[in-house]
């Protein structure tokens, strides 16, 4: 009877390592997650105990089974800490295909090094990582941790996809909170929510299964379409000794209004300089322009970013002192120069570059950037102040047509920044073409380049000539050309407009073919490239940028030669742009004249051939020859 | 300026800058009013700042508890000219620890300032306590970081600082070239007579020793001892500048570094740490992570048994191998020369490591299966090249060469998609130092693959009368032309997203079908088949059709276009490139004519093309051959590869025109 219960209960044991031994078995996944994966998440909790405004436990487990060397890439643990969170209990292990333990990894296994981003000086965060490996495929790497939070500005959220490529077997995440803390959800359309009460904590619950690894679409509007998701929000924080409240985008105004209280005071002798500065300024513009202008003279951006002083500047008296800073000491002192000189400005929080603010969703994290705004009626003049070269009032295209979190005495206020048109984004190009008997052509180009454009070529201007010469003859199309000169200027530093004049000479304008010779007519400004269609596209997409290009080149032939062919006039129109290309002709000269206008707007998915078919069209348009022959 | 030519080892050329070092006074804070118009020179006429003088000194104290360590002293001065130099005012200094952090590099002064001049005077701005960082980088690592306040466009910097350091085994280097152009640089070593360095030169530039002079120096209470003070001095050294294909820019910075050969206490014998071949040779063979990891064989008794599986020829026992630690160890993308571990098992049991862990533990096996192979030292590319005298710590890296059947042929492990006789392309350094472990000696030896980039292109294909081309396009690879396209194929999440990519920028390539054939058998050649249909790249103008029938191969554009070159362009390897283009045309087309034909080729075969176009009945056969025959051309060559390169993107661009039949 004893050996029986012994007997059977070695059996259990052996059930249950068994069972423990195959759960990471990856000849188990089913075909439909193998499915354009590169790696699968098997089993993915995640629970987050949210005890109190300033803290919080994260407890987080993951296996992730990588099934190809294109994978490599999601074997990997890397976490982020600094002295407000703490991270311990790592634990982490490698699982060959049958799901068998490899190995257990050491603490010693783990890199601990400092995390700075590239444009900072200085931040206090750490990250700690380590690079599982295997030679064979599939293998399977599992970890978990637990991190305290000593602060909370916001909470963790949740996607059932971890990227592209990567399908999800299962994933849950369970979000617990003492009642009487508030937190606020934003969640995808699909996303199910179960909620419990149990001894005044309640706790949400979300899970996925079996979701099929997502592609990642050309001009895709994101992964965020395509999973499952939430994000939470809490509407009181305590973080750094500092306490606010989240619940709207006014009240995070607020705190940031009070973070600077006072913030904006200059030294005697600064406003003796602003007072010299503008005493012959006229108006309010003149003003704003001869600070502007003096802020960029005299100041540089360095990113020193440090617990609470990640939202709160560095005083304007400071800057005064050392005449350095990052975008909100920058801003700061910028509101403190306009102040001594009678003009009211506010600090404005944007998303640089990055989906702007959502106007019924206030959280922090949506912010990356600080601007300055001085606020009119009709005329709101924004101004980027970590950069040295814009003219006043252009604030960069990441930062354009935005909703954007004003901070005012009275809390914060969502604004719009301007939106930069297609008409602001040109580029006009006055080509003129000299070709002569003996085949040398003549090339000599004109350019000028607004707003975005002018973003493109900024480093051009300010380069060293000679690496000016070197990317010009680089990007020339022609093997053989002869760089006559290249030159970058912007005339009126009042406007973002750079004038570009380029001219060189090659003898490979003409492309041979038996007797005839081939002229592409547009040499200039050549689409070369058609996306791909795609079919059941799944995603929305988005044209990058508003954009209008306006070129013309101008031929003289020489007599030598005779036009045998010239191609038929283009004109194209859609929902996504306009275009058009002309072709004439009058005794020895050609004259081509292109437009293309491009909208970016969000167009449905299903739109997208129809995208790629216009671009076709302007493709093939950009490519048409002329034909010549010798007499 | 006095042009001096000097051959190095591999043949850069030294140029001389002017040698005459003249008294001048280095004081923080003393200012001199004419440095404000200092104006960069030569070529960098334009540059953003210029450096008004870097000076360092290097000397030795003693501590009783610890025994020598030196001082590190350097001053730099630097006038701004424009905005672009703002990163200048952001500066730092890393420390190193040993992991333990016991033992340490301490900064033990640090001052720096910005002047600025208003109205004729000198306004200064020192580095103020909220200005500096310490960042704990990692384990062996501490960042000291400053930025200065008050830099303006015309403003000078200055920074002064002292490291104390216990690792004397390596002196703290000196670069006498920077981003922007340097009026004057000097480097004053004093070390004493009981220790002696060895310092080796790099770059493009000759250094000027400007004294070498015994003086008195006080290390230890009451003794008074020699030390041997050496001043090198650089003065009007244009900035540097990097251009493509090229090693690393280390190379060519010029810079000196000193490393410890010797000791010589008084009542201690004459210690050698390095400085001869035999020692370095000797000291390897008796390293514990070296020579003493390679004998530790007892994991092979069994292993190399299921490896080799009675197979009795040398060639394949050792490609067996080298198969199975290519397949069983992955590699951690560090470069070592040193493994890990102790012992090969531990590399085995861990199933990743670095080049020294995955090739001496190859090395292992092989000598266990009597093969005759031994280790190669080597300086990866981007660590730069060895400067060939006997200097261990120089090289980072090392792969293996095996004699089998009286053929050299190199080893390396390190990537599963290698081929015997392949090494790492940051590896190809041109030479290494190869080891005989068993008879103790070693000689340098050249590492050029025997492998190149090689690749063959052979199109059928029919056009039709909608100009439409379809047919077949079968592409072989070769050595690393293999590698790279392995490399391609396996970072793609499936073979469909393979396709998608080779589709990309080929406009009008609609892949029917697809396949790659010994993608995983190293012994035949790597392929891929394509059924294709290709739109897009005919054209017609009147009654005329034309077509490019080298389609998206061709070589579009010239990567030689710079107008100058100063370093060697270095390529790693040679290379070859077929393609060879069957066209199939409509009977209601005629060939107008076709494009001559014609062959290129350098002086010394050093690079050819050639190109021909013929026809029959209905078909076109076009054949276009590129061969680069060496690694590296010289400065001079360069013009040579930029001509021949010209003249390949002007050939390959002839069209073919046919006529239609009216």
């Amino acid at each position: 009877m004893k050996k029986q219960i012994y007997l059977a209960s070695l059996l259990v044991l052996g059930l249950i390592s068994a069972k423990a031994q195959n759960i990471y078995d990856a000849s188990k996944i089913p075909e439909q997650l193998r499915q354009d994966a590169v790696a699968v998440v098997r089993n993915e909790e995640q629970v987050y105990d949210y005890k109190n405004p300033g803290s919080g436990t994260i407890k987080y487990k993951t296996a992730i089974t990588i099934l190809s060397k294109a994978g490599d890439g999601y074997a990997e643990f890397a976490e982020v800490y600094d002295r407000f969170s703490n991270l311990y209990g790592i634990k982490a292990a490698l699982y060959d295909a049958n799901g068998k333990k490899v190995k257990d990894y050491k603490s010693s296994d783990f890199k601990d090094e400092s995390l700075i981003s590239s444009y900072t000086i200085f931040q206090d965060d750490r990250i700690k990582t380590l690079t599982f490996s295997s030679t064979t495929y599939p293998y399977t790497i599992e970890y978990s941790y637990t991190q305290d939070f000593n602060g909370i500005l916001t909470l963790p959220s949740w996607r059932s996809l971890k990227g592209y490529h990567i399908s999800t077997e299962k994933s849950s995440y369970t979000f617990q909170k003492t009642s009487g803390l508030n937190v606020r959800f934003l969640g995808s359309s699909d996303l199910k929510t179960d909620s419990t009460s149990v001894n005044g904590k309640t706790s949400y619950s979300w899970v996925a299964a079996n979701a099929p690894a997502a592609i990642k679409e050309p001009l895709s509007t994101g992964l965020e379409q395509l999973a499952t998701w939430v994000k939470i929000a809490p509407n009181q924080f305590e973080f750094d000794s500092s306490k606010g409240d989240l619940s709207s985008w006014n009240t995070i105004g607020a705190w940031i209004s009070k973070l600077n209280e006072n913030g904006d005071a200059l030294p005697p002798v600064k406003k003796l300089l602003v007072q010299d500065l503008i005493k012959d300024a006229k108006t309010d513009k003149e003003k704003m322009q001869i600070l502007y202008h003096h802020l960029q003279q005299n100041t540089r951006y360095v990113s020193v970013q440090l617990g609470i002083g990640g939202f709160k500047p560095i005083l304007a008296e400071k800057v005064a002192q050392v005449n350095y800073g990052d975008c909100k000491a920058l801003s700061n002192y910028m509101k403190a120069l306009l102040k001594e000189a009678g003009i009211k400005s506010n600090l404005i929080v944007i998303g640089s570059g990055i989906p702007e603010l959502n106007k019924s969703f206030s959280s922090m994290g949506q912010a990356n950037h600080m601007i300055l705004a001085v606020p009119s009626a009709k005329d709101t003049t924004f101004l980027e102040c970590t950069s040295q070269n814009y003219p006043m009032g252009y604030i960069g295209y990441d930062n354009s047509d935005r909703n954007v979190l004003m901070v005012t005495e009275n809390g914060g206020q969502l604004i719009r920044t301007p939106k930069y048109r297609s008409t602001d984004n040109y580029q006009v190009r006055k080509t003129s073409i000299q070709l002569a008997e003996d085949g040398l052509a003549t090339v000599t180009i004109k350019s000028n380049y607004g707003s975005a454009q002018y973003e493109d070529n900024l480093s051009n201007l300010l380069s060293e000539p000679t690496e000016v010469r070197k990317i010009a003859v680089q990007s020339i199309g022609f093997a053989d050309a002869e760089l006559q000169q290249v030159k970058f200027e912007q005339t009126d530093k009042k406007v973002p407009v750079i004038n570009e004049e380029i001219s060189y000479k090659t003898r490979q304008l003409l492309s041979k073919g038996a007797d005839k010779l081939f002229l592409t007519i547009n040499q200039i400004n050549r689409k070369e490239t058609v996306p791909e269609k795609i079919t059941n596209r799944k995603t929305n997409f988005s044209i990058p940028f508003d954009y209008a290009d306006d070129d013309e080149i101008i031929y003289t032939l020489p007599k030598g030669l005779s036009l045998e062919f010239i191609p038929k006039d283009v004109k194209l129109t859609s929902e996504f742009g306009e275009y058009s290309a002309s072709f004439s002709t009058q005794g020895n000269t050609i004259v081509y004249k292109r437009t293309q206008i491009m909208n970016a707007k969000v167009f449905p998915a299903e739109k997208y051939n129809e995208y790629v078919d216009f671009y076709k069209k302007i493709y093939q348009a950009d490519k048409l020859k002329a034909v010549l022959t010798k007499i | 300026m006095q042009i001096k030519r000097l051959i190095s080892l591999t043949g850069i050329v030294c140029l001389s800058l002017s040698a005459y070092a003249q008294k001048k006074e280095f004081k923080f804070g003393k200012i001199a009013l004419e440095e404000f118009n200092a104006k960069p020179f030569g070529q960098d006429s334009a540059a953003a700042a210029v450096k008004l003088f870097d000076v360092g000194e290097c000397f030795f104290q003693y501590n009783d508890r610890t025994g020598f360590e030196y001082i590190f002293e350097r001053h730099v001065r630097y006038k701004i000219i424009n905005k672009n130099a703002y990163d200048l005012a952001d500066f730092q200094i890393p420390l190193y620890k040993s992991s333990t952090g016991n033992v340490r590099e301490d900064l033990i002064r640090m001052e720096a300032a910005t002047y600025n001049l208003e109205a004729e005077k000198i306004v200064t701005t020192k580095l103020g306590k909220e200005s500096k960082f310490t960042e704990e980088f990692n384990k062996n690592y501490q960042i000291k970081k400053y930025t200065l306040g008050n830099v303006k466009e015309g403003a000078i910097i200055e920074y002064k600082y002292a490291i104390r350091s216990p690792f004397t085994f390596q002196l703290k280097g000196w670069s006498f070239q920077g981003n922007v152009p340097t009026l004057y640089s000097e480097y004053n070593v004093k070390i004493p007579e009981y220790l002696i360095y060895k310092p080796s030169f790099n770059g493009y530039y000759k250094i000027n020793q400007t004294k070498r002079e015994t003086i008195n120096a006080h290390y230890v209470a009451g003794l008074t001892s020699n030390a041997i003070y050496t001043q090198y001095v650089l003065e009007n050294v244009p900035a540097m500048k990097s251009e493509p294909f090229i090693t690393t820019m280390d190379d060519y910075i010029t810079s000196i570094d000193f490393e410890l050969m010797a000791t010589n206490y008084p009542g201690d014998i004459y210690r050698n740490f390095t400085g001869t071949w035999p020692k370095i040779i000797g000291g390897l063979v008796e390293d514990e992570n070296f020579g003493l990891f390679v004998k530790k064989n007892s994991v092979a008794k069994t292993l190399l048994p299921t490896i080799i599986k009675g197979e009795t020829d040398t060639l394949k026992i050792a490609n067996l191998i080298y198969n199975y630690v290519k397949s069983n160890v992955k590699w951690n993308e560090n470069y070592s020369l040193y493994s890990s571990e102790t012992n090969p098992k531990t590399i085995l049991d861990k199933k990743t490591g670095s080049t020294a862990d995955i090739n001496l533990l190859m090395l292992m096996l092989l000598k266990e299966a009597k093969i005759d192979a031994n280790p190669v030292l080597i300086s990866t590319r981007s660590n730069g090249m060895h400067p060939g005298n006997p200097v261990i710590s120089k090289f980072n890296s090392v792969i293996l060469n095996a004699n089998i059947g009286n053929k050299d042929i190199i080893l390396d492990a390190t990537d599963n998609d290698h081929f015997i006789g392949m090494t790492a392309y940051e590896s190809l350094s041109h030479q290494g130092f190869y080891v005989d472990l068993k008879n103790k000696v070693g000689v340098w030896t050249t590492i050029e693959p025997t492998h190149r980039n090689e690749k063959i292109y052979n199109y059928n294909l029919t056009l039709d009368t909608e100009n439409k081309l379809k047919g077949s396009m079968v592409q072989y690879y070769k050595g690393y032309g293999a590698l790279s396209l392995r490399n391609r194929y396996r970072s793609n999440a499936s073979e469909t997203e393979f396709v998608k990519s080779l589709k990309k920028d080929k406009q009008g390539l609609e892949i029917d079908k697809y396949k790659i054939n010994n993608l995983n058998d190293f012994d035949n050649l790597l392929s891929e088949e394509l059924t294709v249909t290709i739109e897009d790249n005919v054209e017609e103008a009147g009654n005329l059709v034309y077509l490019n029938p080298l389609l998206y191969e061709r070589t579009k554009e010239n990567h030689f276009k710079h107008e100058t070159r100063t370093f060697p362009v270095d390529f790693g390897y040679a290379m070859r490139e077929t393609i060879r283009s069957t066209i199939n045309f409509p009977a209601e087309y005629e060939i107008e004519k076709l494009p001559k034909g014609s062959a290129f080729k350098l002086p010394d075969n050093k690079g050819t093309f050639s190109i021909q176009f013929l026809t029959q009945d209905k078909v076109v056969l076009v054949t276009s051959i590129i061969e680069i025959n060496k690694s590296v051309f010289s400065p001079e060559e360069y013009f040579d590869i930029k001509e021949l390169f010209k003249i390949i993107v002007e050939k390959q661009a002839e069209q073919i025109v046919f006529k239609k039949k009216s």
